[in-house]
C-alpha cells in the first residue's frame, strides 16, 4: 500500500516537471510572416442618362407630390386631394405614362427607407389603379433616403422628404 | 477621470489623423510597455505611432511609452524586468527596423512576460517600401494576439461609401481603407447613390448596390481586377445584398412581387429560392456565423423588429427576436454566434445596440442622435458604425469592453462601413 502511493508520488512529481517544461519549451512562440498587398482597380459607373422624363407628363402633372408620415405608406385625405387631380389629368390625356418614385427621411436603416419608399409608390400606383388607370401606365421605384429634397434635421425637413414623387 | 483626461491628451497629442476617444477601455486591461522600434528615424516614428494607436484602439491595453517607463532597454540583456514590475506592467515589446533599403524594409520585434520574466515572441515580418503602414499593423496584430489570444484586425480592411459635392455634382464613391481609416483607394465612382456595400467571405469581392441604371440593383465587383458585373437583370429593383458564410449564395431583396421580399440566389446556377412571403416589408437579411440562420427586418408587426429563420429546418416559419421599443433593424450576428447587433431606436435617438440569445434585454453601444450601419470585425471584438455630429460624419468604432474611437471626421458624408475578412 506504501509503496503503491510512493508510485503514484513519484509519477505525479515527474509528470508536473514534464509540464513545467511542456510549458516552457512551447511558451515561446517564432513567426515570420510578409506583408500581402492585392491590388485594387478603380472603376467608374457609366450613369445612364435619365430618358424617363417625358416634359409632356411633367406639364400636365405639374410634379405632382405626396407626402407621408415616419415609417408609414398611408395616404392622408391631403394626398388623395392630390391624387384625384393627378388621376383626372390622366383620364384626359390616355397617353401619358407615369414613373411613381418614394422616398424617405434619413432617419432609420437605408435599406428599411428603400422597402417603405418602394411601399409609398406602390400606395399610390394603388390609387390610380383603383380609380380606373390602367397599370401598364404606371411604373414605381424608390430611391429610399438616397435623394432627399431638405437636409435639416428638424421634423419639417424630415417630413418634406418623406415623399412619392409622380412624375 | 485625471487618468481619462491625460489618455486623452497624450493620445491626442501624438497621432494627428485620428482622434482617439477612449472613453472607456476594458475594464482590465493589460499593461504594456512599447519600447521605440530602433532604426532610421524617418520610419521608425511613423511605425511607432501607427502601433501605438492600433494597440489603443482595441481598448484592452494601457500603454507606456518611453518617457513613463524607468528604463528603456534596447536589446533584450539590457532589460531590468524590476523596473517594469514597480511600474505593474504586464509585457515589454521592442523591435527594430532590419533590411532598409530601396527595396525592403522589415521589422523584427519580441514580446516579454514581465511575471514570468521571459521571452514570449520573436517575431519578423517583410514589407513592402511604400507600405509601411501595413507592416506595422501586421506587428501591431502580432501583439494584440500574443497577449490576448485573439486575432488582431489592424492589418483588415474597411469598405465605406462616401458623398461629396463638387461644382454642384454630387459624387460617390465606394472606398476601401485601413482599419484605422487611412490608405483611401476608391473601387468606384458615380454621380448616382451607391448603398449596402459588404465584403464577400474571402475579402476579394465585394457586393453593393448601385442605382446607375436609374434603379436599386445589385452588382458584385472584383478588387483587384474592377471586373463587375450585375447578379440578375431583371426589370425590378434589387438590394440588399449578403453572402453567405462560405460564399457560394448571397441573399438579396426582389421587388418583383411590389414589396420586398428576401431570395437567396445560388451564385453559381443562378438559381433562386424565396425565403420569406409576407405583405410587410422583408429585407436586410444577414447570415449566421455558420450559416444555418438568417436574420431579417420585417415591418409585419407594424414596426421595424428583426426576426430569424432557421434554413435548416424545412418550411421553419420566421421566428421575432427583438421586442424592445418600435424600431430595431439592420441585425448581424456576432462571430461568436453569441447574440446580434442592429439598429435601435431610442426615444427619438437611432442608437448601436447589442442582445446577448442568452439575455431578455438589450445592452445601447453608442448613444448619438444618428448612429447606422454596424459592421462586427471579424474578431468579433469591435463594431464600427457611421456617425454624425455638428454635420460632420463620421466612422465611429465602438469594443464589446466598451472602449470608443472615432477615424478620421471629413467634410461630406461617409458612411455604410463594412469590415472585411481576415487579411494577413
Amino acid at each position: 500500500m506504501i509503496n503503491l502511493k510512493n508510485i503514484l508520488n513519484k509519477n505525479f512529481l515527474s509528470f508536473f516537471v514534464f509540464l513545467i517544461l511542456l510549458s516552457s519549451c512551447s511558451s515561446m512562440n517564432i513567426t515570420e510572416e510578409s506583408v500581402y498587398d492585392g491590388g485594387i482597380q478603380t472603376v467608374e459607373a457609366s450613369v445612364k442618362e435619365d430618358t424617363s422624363v417625358n416634359y409632356e407628363t411633367k406639364a400636365i402633372l405639374a410634379n405632382a407630390t405626396v407626402y407621408f408620415e415616419f415609417d408609414s405608406f398611408k395616404l392622408s385625405s391631403k394626398s388623395i386631394q392630390t391624387l384625384r387631380s393627378a388621376v383626372t389629368a390622366m383620364k384626359e390625356n390616355s397617353s401619358i405614362k407615369i414613373i411613381i418614385s418614394g422616398h424617405a427621411d434619413e432617419r432609420g436603416t437605408r435599406e428599411y427607407n428603400l422597402a417603405l419608399g418602394q411601399r409609398r409608390a406602390e400606395s399610390v400606383k394603388d390609387y390610380f389603379v383603383l380609380n380606373g388607370i390602367n397599370a401598364s401606365r404606371i411604373s414605381v421605384k424608390s430611391f429610399g433616403e438616397e435623394k432627399l429634397l431638405s437636409d435639416g434635421i428638424d421634423e419639417a425637413s424630415h417630413s418634406k422628404n418623406r415623399r412619392a414623387e409622380i412624375n | 477621470m485625471k487618468i481619462f483626461l491625460s489618455l486623452l491628451f497624450f493620445s491626442q497629442l501624438i497621432f494627428s489623423e485620428l482622434v482617439l476617444e477612449i472613453t472607456k477601455g476594458s475594464e482590465d486591461p493589460y499593461s504594456i510597455a512599447l519600447i521605440e522600434f530602433s532604426g532610421s528615424k524617418k520610419i521608425t516614428n511613423e511605425i511607432n505611432s501607427i502601433i501605438n494607436a492600433d494597440l489603443m484602439r482595441t481598448g484592452e491595453f494601457k500603454i507606456f511609452r518611453e518617457s513613463q517607463l524607468l528604463s528603456t532597454p534596447t536589446n533584450e540583456e539590457d532589460i531590468k524586468f524590476e523596473d517594469f514590475k514597480l511600474l505593474g506592467i504586464d509585457f515589454i515589446i521592442t523591435g527594430s527596423l532590419i533590411n532598409e533599403d530601396k527595396f525592403n524594409v522589415s521589422a523584427s520585434y519580441q514580446v516579454f512576460n514581465v511575471q514570468k520574466e521571459t521571452k514570449i515572441r520573436t517575431s519578423k515580418v517583410f514589407g513592402i517600401p511604400n507600405k509601411l503602414r501595413q507592416l506595422a499593423h501586421y506587428i501591431s496584430d502580432g501583439i494584440y494576439e500574443e497577449i490576448t489570444g485573439l486575432k488582431g484586425v489592424a492589418s483588415t480592411k474597411l469598405l465605406y461609401v462616401t458623398e461629396n459635392i463638387n461644382d454642384d455634382k454630387t459624387i460617390f464613391k465606394l472606398v476601401v481603407a485601413d482599419s484605422d481609416g487611412s490608405n483611401e483607394q476608391i473601387l468606384l465612382k458615380s454621380s448616382e447613390p451607391i448603398i449596402s456595400p459588404s465584403w464577400s467571405p474571402d475579402s476579394k469581392q465585394v457586393a453593393y448596390v448601385s442605382f446607375e441604371t436609374g434603379m436599386a440593383k445589385v452588382f458584385i465587383q472584383t478588387i483587384a481586377t474592377g471586373k463587375r458585373e450585375m447578379v440578375l437583370e431583371n426589370s425590378s429593383q434589387i438590394s440588399s445584398p449578403s453572402w453567405s458564410p462560405n460564399g457560394k449564395f448571397l441573399s438579396i431583396t426582389l421587388y418583383q412581387d411590389g414589396n420586398a421580399e428576401i431570395y437567396i440566389l445560388n451564385l453559381k446556377n443562378q438559381n433562386l429560392t424565396r425565403l420569406t412571403n409576407h405583405y410587410a416589408i422583408d429585407t436586410e437579411s444577414s447570415w449566421s456565423p455558420n450559416g444555418s440562420k438568417i436574420m431579417f427586418t420585417s415591418g409585419r408587426s407594424g414596426s421595424p423588429q428583426l426576426y430569424e429563420i432557421n434554413l435548416r429546418k424545412f418550411s421553419s416559419k420566421p421566428k421575432r427576436i427583438t421586442f424592445e421599443g418600435n424600431y430595431n433593424a439592420k441585425g448581424s450576428y456576432l462571430s461568436s454566434g453569441e447574440g446580434i447587433v442592429f439598429v435601435h431606436r431610442a426615444k427619438n435617438n437611432f442608437q448601436i445596440a447589442l442582445k446577448y440569445t442568452n439575455e431578455s434585454f438589450i445592452r445601447p453601444l453608442t448613444n448619438s442622435k444618428l448612429d447606422e450601419s454596424p459592421s462586427i470585425s471579424p474578431n468579433g471584438n469591435v463594431i464600427i458604425y457611421a456617425m454624425t455630429e455638428n454635420n460632420m460624419s463620421m466612422l465611429a468604432g465602438v469594443t464589446l469592453s466598451g472602449a470608443k474611437f472615432r477615424l478620421p471626421a471629413r467634410t461630406g458624408e461617409v458612411r455604410e462601413p463594412s469590415w472585411s475578412g481576415f487579411l494577413r
